[in-house]
């Protein structure tokens, strides 16, 4: 595990899941984050409450290059400032109403979203390509154990199962909990795809059982 | 509709007794504890700030609410509704002249639960801002979303929250409405976690349909909510003027539901209003002031 005082990256979403105009909420250890992508495929991750009187921001809508609360329409900018509040439609938002946001990165097809401020860039996924995400109830060492393997720095695990290479993506979650994003080697045919989405699933359950085995709650 | 969740899963945040606020000034109000329509022998098993409460009728139709270790707690039979206490009122429950108004329908809507803190849900039905982005087409709708101003203040002749001058476009105002108005409203917080509206009545220009809002507290971050209503409507059925509120006020639950922090936070700061915020301003300014704290947030805790 790392020192609390550098920066890293945490893998939240495939790409794919987030598409142009939509806002999800994205588990980070320290708690939810509102990421959206703008209608020009912009990439923005905020913190999950709305200044104004605190409604979840995951919650809103995306319209055009802004992410809108639910609650009363006030819309924020990829930065985090405050553009609108659709009940006085003549003011300018003063520029200390803003959410506080954190910086983001789209690559190899997957988001990352940046805790403090990581030293480099999210690690390469070279040759890998992303499959699907799942969520464990076992923590990244049970994980670690059930795959043979263990997680880099980055949280990130190359095993081998029956023969094929898998690339786990690993993000603790609130709850002892992991969020696992899988990745497969690039160019594999759809029985690969099958087999490697079956392989983890398995991985899964072992390590969810070994897991509540040890009673370690 | 029916409460589904046990009260053990009901108050899961309680603080322990050592961290406790005192909440003497909210446990000496009255609370909507249940329906008089609906007062039965076998009870109504809920609770008020923490305690577990029963509250039955017997034979003749008088309601008994009993505490947690069996006492007798005060009780009253108002605008629909069953209301206890779990200290000594020192005042009766606020009056609502209209309620004695001939030609009104007076309309139960049941009760709806939320997750959240008795004062935020109070705070929502105070809030027009939200009409066009939460009850949108119905109470509201872009880019009808400017709130002019209007008035707020604590009364201090009545020690009430007033809110008068109120205006929003509506697309559908109420049941009996067709077509888009401007509503005019009033809004009144007599007790700590009751409101009551007063609201354009588009068949009676001369007079107000009243809507209300009464909040159980049955935790400091879990309410039990009993919209009520006296309108001027001869039109609409009884079941859809249920349905149309109960519609309403869903929608507010899923924003009660998702508000951070829980409880309502007392002290500025952590919040930013708006002029259009007036009302909930003046409101979180007049619970402050009596120490109606219970389900509220202050930074000192
Ligand atoms: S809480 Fe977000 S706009 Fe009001
Ligand atoms: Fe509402």
């Amino acid at each position: 595990m790392r020192s609390d005082t550098t920066g890293f990256w945490t893998p939240v979403a495939l790409s794919a899941d987030l598409p142009a105009g939509t806002v999800i909420p994205a588990r980070m250890a320290a708690g939810t984050i509102a990421l959206w992508r703008s209608q020009t495929g912009h990439i923005a991750a905020s913190a999950d409450r709305c200044p104004h009187r605190g409604m979840s921001l995951s919650h809103g809508f995306v319209r055009g290059e802004v992410l809108s609360c639910i609650y009363h329409g006030w819309s924020y900018g990829r930065a985090g400032n405050c553009l609108r509040i659709p009940a006085h439609p003549g003011l300018t938002p003063p520029d200390a109403i803003r959410v506080v946001t954190h910086d983001v990165r789209d690559t190899g097809g997957i988001v990352w979203v940046a805790s403090g401020i990581p030293a480099g860039d999210p690690p390469d996924l070279d040759g890998f390509t992303p499959l699907r995400s799942l969520t464990a109830d076992a923590d990244r060492a049970a994980l670690a154990l059930a795959a043979g393997a263990q997680a880099d720095e980055d949280g990130r695990l190359v095993t081998n199962i029956a023969g094929q290479d898998l690339c786990l993506l690993l993000a603790d979650q609130p709850e002892g909990r992991t969020l696992i994003h899988v990745l497969v080697r690039s160019g594999s045919d759809a029985a690969a795809r099958i087999a490697a989405s079956r392989s983890v699933e398995r991985l899964r359950r072992m390590a969810e059982s070994a897991s509540h085995k040890g009673g370690v709650q | 509709m029916t409460a589904q969740t046990t009260l053990q899963q009901a108050m899961p945040h309680q603080a322990p007794p050592h961290q406790a606020p005192p909440h003497q000034a909210m446990i000496d109000e009255w609370y909507p504890v249940g329906l008089v329509s609906q007062l039965d022998r076998s009870g109504r098993h809920t609770a008020l700030m923490g305690e577990p409460i029963v509250v039955s009728g017997d034979d003749a139709g008088n309601p008994l609410v009993t505490g947690g270790n069996g006492r007798i707690l005060p009780v009253k039979v108002r605008y629909g509704h069953v209301w206890s206490s779990l200290g000594t009122p020192t005042k009766d429950i606020f009056s609502i002249p209209e309620a004695d108004q001939p030609g009104r329908r007076f309309v139960d809507v049941g009760v709806v639960r939320v997750r959240c803190s008795p004062l935020r849900a109070v705070e929502n039905f105070l809030d027009i801002a939200h009409f066009p982005f939460v009850h949108t087409d119905v109470l509201g709708a872009e880019p009808h979303t400017e709130v002019q101003n209007y008035t707020a203040e604590i009364r201090a002749d009545v020690d009430e929250v007033w809110a008068t001058q109120v205006k929003f476009y509506q697309p559908q105002a109420s049941k009996s409405a067709s077509g888009g108005i401007t509503t005019e409203y009033m809004y009144r917080v007599p007790a700590p976690t009751c409101s009551v509206l007063y609201k354009t009545c588009p068949p009676r220009p001369s007079e107000w349909d009243v809507i209300t809002l009464f909040v159980q507290p049955l935790a400091e971050d879990l309410c039990d909510v009993w919209p009520w209503m006296a309108l001027f409507d001869d039109e609409t059925s009884m079941t859809d003027l249920i349905h149309f509120q109960q519609m309403i006020f869903l929608q507010d639950r899923s924003i009660l539901e998702n508000q951070i922090p829980r409880l309502l936070p007392l002290d500025p700061g952590m919040e930013i209003p708006t002029r259009a915020d007036l009302t909930s301003i003046a409101y979180r300014r007049w619970l402050k002031r009596h120490d109606y704290t219970y389900g509220a947030q202050l930074v000192a805790r």
